[in-house]
């Protein structure tokens, strides 16, 4: 025992160096960076100043707060009787609605954007089409089409936390107070709706953390409307040199916020979460014709509107195509002649650099998960919040801070291969630990003592016990982890450099030069190498895994 | 295999969970670590195994110590609580693990996994999950798994708890059995004292982490060494009295509470106050007052409880405080309604002081 307990001690300290170099120092880093005049090397609040004092960069955190709350508000307005429907009442497909009703969570929302543009956009399809019939569309620039895009692929986070709540409400609930003498209205709002609050709240401070943290959508579909996460990253790679300064100081406006929404998430709504062991679920009812026509048209529509977008990248990935100008009708392969031919190397980045991010994922997962669980204690405690910290740090903000940390000096990772592995790594290894060791919390400590009253030493006893127990949860994790990696572009965006550029930023810069063929016919690639896996795993072993994201 | 303990002490920081307990376990004894929840009985059980390591104190297998020896060399054998089966291997799998582990022969493997699955009768489930298996079934391939390996040493920790009561009777007379027909030495942990007194050669009675009595379960039922161990094992009165006088020649006490006299069997008393242990089912219900017998007081019927065979009444007693009687087989004629008078003896000829 003793021996084995030394072993744990160092891998634990191990694992706080590699969190401390990884995940804080950069931030620190970055912290300090902001409070520096770049110019003199002094201590100095310039940063801060020139952010209070020009509207320009005041404007970038309203317009941030802006299009996320909005798209919080909207989100919730979809979401809410999305879930209250699906769980309430019976519809026809009921299955594959709510299937696809997730899908939007796993796919990238900038792949999104990009359909919106095909067909909203200056050269788009009904631009076209309405500009021959001389009538003007609302346009998809600005605002409005961020709103739109956030909308449809983060409303299915407030429907998964809804009807989780929904369906763990006790049939005897709503019984006790219709019993009491209320009616089906009065029941809704003081006993079913206060029940599922806190689920709702949850959900809306997951989608405003989301909007406010994304990246990609904003940059394509925002142009002229600025949002924080764009104008650090603009701050940092400015041709001109770059400010450091502010860069860091974005960027730590934006951890602020986001960071916040983490701790009042974590602190506040999940102690308001009502717990109950559901007995009887609520009873689903069925409608007569009209209303259930009704609800199937608007979750249908909701999922048709969600997935269009995909399905109109994927038809161009094989549409003739030249520039931004699409011959819809003219099937040609010849995109994916092309991303396959002339230029297959990001293909090839993408699947190594997320491969081994998520084999080392894997194992770190698999340590974390085992300290996280069984040697409970401060110093686990301590590890937790260490570990989900980069869940609260916008990818954008994560990418700046270790670029700018590891760019000089004793350890120079920036511009390698391996600063994209450290950051796929240490942001999509929370995935992993959370399946893990939501399984290994259900395997009672008594099994790995039973191995080792067996005479199977502690460390081996592991290995050929609680591994093979927990494997369904390291699977889960590993494709989550290798999914959300192949779909990263706020951090590779800042990482990368030349010859490392994955999928996503090959996707992200044909579409700024208005190369929509390519662009889809690599964002078809990666739309399949997502759900392939995914949809394997659901076959295999019925486990829903948006519910684990 | 002997089992020596020496002033084992366990400490969870400012608790004392195991307070120096020294115990002497006889090759092939079946003995039982009884006590309410929090007395340190578990906490013992898994310091022999070798998942604690005690704080001070020496553990002894035979003459060899074995303080230093890792869990999984220590050749013990352990039933869990919950079983702890391995919920990815089948029936067969699971008893053969320990055997693996010590790089058994295949065909011995076998022969050793048939002879044991024959012992706890689950012939033609060898292939099954654990988790298609009956609590009972579960709780068979525990034992067996603990047992092919052959251990020097069974260990049980509360093994049938998780059952219903039915299951629990004749599991514990199962284990028994296969206990006897291998003579092995066991260490078993239970809270419940019928249990314990059904299985077990010997109890140690643990309390907050201290022993209180160690003995065979008549020695412990007839001769309480505390208050704790008379109210643990079985239910007892206890009543307090002053020492009025010693009959050295007799070997009788005479002692005194709330104006009431008593004459009672016993060695010296060390003090001016003794404590008495009487078990409901010595007190015997009386006529009247009767010249020349001692230990007969009225009391009245303040509750009483009939279970056919038994009648169980509680009654003002000495002092005020209430007296459990038990009469068994009663005559339905002589059954008492609440608030009559019922006179009582306490047995003058039957060891009642508590010692120590």
């Amino acid at each position: 025992m003793r021996k084995s307990f030394q072993a744990w001690n160092i891998i634990l300290v191990a694992i706080f160096v590699i969190l401390f170099f990884a995940v804080l120092y950069p931030i620190l880093y970055i912290f300090k960076a902001s409070f520096v005049n770049p110019e003199t090397g002094a201590f100095s609040l310039k940063s801060y100043a020139t952010f209070l004092h020009y509207p320009y960069y005041l404007r970038c955190l309203r317009n941030s707060l802006f299009v996320s709350t909005l798209s919080t508000l909207l989100a919730l307005a979809i979401g809410i009787p999305f879930a209250f429907f699906l769980s309430r009442y019976k519809i026809p497909g009921k299955n594959l609605i709510r299937t696809l009703g997730t899908l939007p969570l796993i796919l990238p929302a900038f792949i999104g954007a990009e359909a919106w543009l095909i067909l909203l956009g200056r050269n788009g399809l009904f631009a076209k089409a309405f500009r021959g019939l001389d009538m003007e569309i609302p346009s998809i620039y600005g605002w409005k089409g961020i709103v739109l895009v956030f909308t449809l692929q983060f409303f299915p986070f407030v429907f998964l936390m809804v009807s989780a709540a929904l369906n763990a409400i006790d049939r005897s609930l709503e019984e006790a107070a219709t019993n009491l003498g209320a009616g089906r209205l009065r029941v809704f709002f003081t006993v079913t709706l206060p029940v599922v609050t806190p689920a709702i709240l949850s959900g809306a401070l997951v989608v405003f953390y989301l909007c406010i943290e994304n990246f990609g959508v904003p940059v394509l579909i925002g142009e002229d409307f600025r949002v924080l996460s764009v104008q650090a990253y603009n701050e940092f790679i400015s041709e001109l040199g770059g400010n450091p300064s502010m860069a860091g100081a974005l960027s730590m406006i934006l951890l602020a916020i986001t960071l916040g929404l983490t701790i009042f998430q974590k602190y506040w709504v999940e102690r308001k979460n009502y717990t109950m062991t559901s007995l009887n679920p609520l009873e689903v009812k069925r409608l007569r014709p009209l209303p259930t026509f009704l609800i199937w048209l608007f979750c249908a529509g909701v999922v048709f509107v969600a997935l269009f977008p995909f399905a109109v990248v994927m038809v161009s990935s094989i549409t003739k195509t030249q520039g931004p100008v699409m011959y819809f009708g003219q099937f040609s392969l010849e995109n994916f002649i092309r991303a396959f031919t002339i230029a297959p190397r990001p293909i090839f980045n993408s699947f190594f650099l997320a491969t081994t991010a998520t084999l080392t994922g894997i194992v770190f997962g698999i340590v974390v998960s085992y300290l996280l669980v069984r040697k409970r204690g401060a110093v686990s405690y301590l590890l937790d919040i260490l570990v989900m910290l980069p869940l609260a740090i916008a990818g954008t903000v994560q990418g700046i801070a270790l670029a700018a940390t590891y760019n000089k000096g004793i350890i120079v990772l920036t511009g390698t291969w391996m600063i994209l592995v450290l950051a796929y790594f240490i942001r999509k290894a929370p995935y992993s630990i959370k399946t893990t060791s939501s399984l290994l919390q259900q395997i009672d400590p008594s099994i790995e003592e039973a191995s080792i009253n067996l005479g199977v030493p502690p460390v081996r006893s592991f290995i050929r016990v609680v591994l093979p127990i927990m494997m369904p949860g390291i699977i889960a994790g590993a494709i989550i982890m290798w999914v959300t990696t192949l779909a990263e572009l706020s951090t590779t965006i800042v990482l990368y450099y030349g010859p490392w550029a994955t999928m996503t930023v090959e996707i992200f810069q044909r579409i700024g030069s208005g190369d929509f063929g390519p662009a889809s016919a690599y964002a078809t690639i990666l739309i399949i190498s997502v759900l392939i896996p995914l949809f394997i795993l659901n076959r295999v072993s019925g486990k829903d895994l948006a519910s684990s994201l | 295999m002997r089992v020596e303990l020496t002033n084992i002490t366990k400490l969870f920081g400012p608790l004392r969970a195991v307070d120096d307990v020294s115990l002497t376990i006889g090759e092939g004894d079946f003995f039982t670590l009884l006590g309410p929840s929090g007395c340190g009985k578990t906490t013992l059980l898994r310091t022999i195994a070798g998942f604690y390591n005690p704080d001070a104190g020496e553990i002894r297998f035979g003459d060899r110590l074995i303080n230093h020896i890792p869990a999984h060399r220590r050749e013990t054998g352990m039933v869990f609580q919950n079983y702890a089966l391995f919920p990815h291997l089948s029936v067969f799998d699971n008893i053969a693990y320990g055997l693996r582990a010590r790089k058994i022969p295949k065909p011995e493997i076998a022969e050793r996994i048939a002879r044991i699955i024959k012992i706890v009768q689950m012939e033609g489930l060898e292939r099954r999950a654990p988790s298609k298996l009956s609590g009972g079934q579960q709780q068979r391939v525990a034992l067996a798994r603990a047992l092919v390996i052959s251990p020097q040493i069974l260990l049980m920790d509360e093994p049938l708890s998780n059952l219903d009561a039915k299951l629990r009777v004749s599991m514990r007379e199962e284990i028994r059995r296969i206990q006897k027909e291998l003579g092995i030495t066991t260490i078993y942990v239970t809270h419940d004292q019928e249990e314990a007194m059904a299985v077990s050669d010997r109890i140690a009675i643990l309390n907050r982490g201290r022993l209180e009595q160690v003995g065979a379960p008549a020695e412990i039922y007839y001769r309480p060494e505390s208050r704790f161990a008379a109210e643990f094992m079985g239910s007892s009165n206890i009543i307090e009295m002053a020492v009025t006088g010693w009959d050295e020649d007799h070997s009788r006490i005479a002692a005194e509470t709330a104006g009431q006299t008593f004459s009672l069997r016993g060695e010296k008393p060390s003090g001016a106050r003794i404590t008495l242990s009487v078990r409901p089912e010595w007190i015997r219900v009386v006529a009247g007052s009767r010249d020349g017998e001692a230990n007969i007081l009225p009391g009245t019927v303040l509750s009483s409880t009939f279970l056919g065979s038994m009648i169980r009444y509680r009654v003002s007693g000495p002092g005020g405080k209430p007296v459990v009687i038990e009469v068994h087989d009663p005559d339905e004629g002589s059954i008492r309604k609440d608030g009559e008078t019922l006179w009582y003896q306490l047995p003058p000829d039957r060891p009642l002081v508590i010692r120590g």
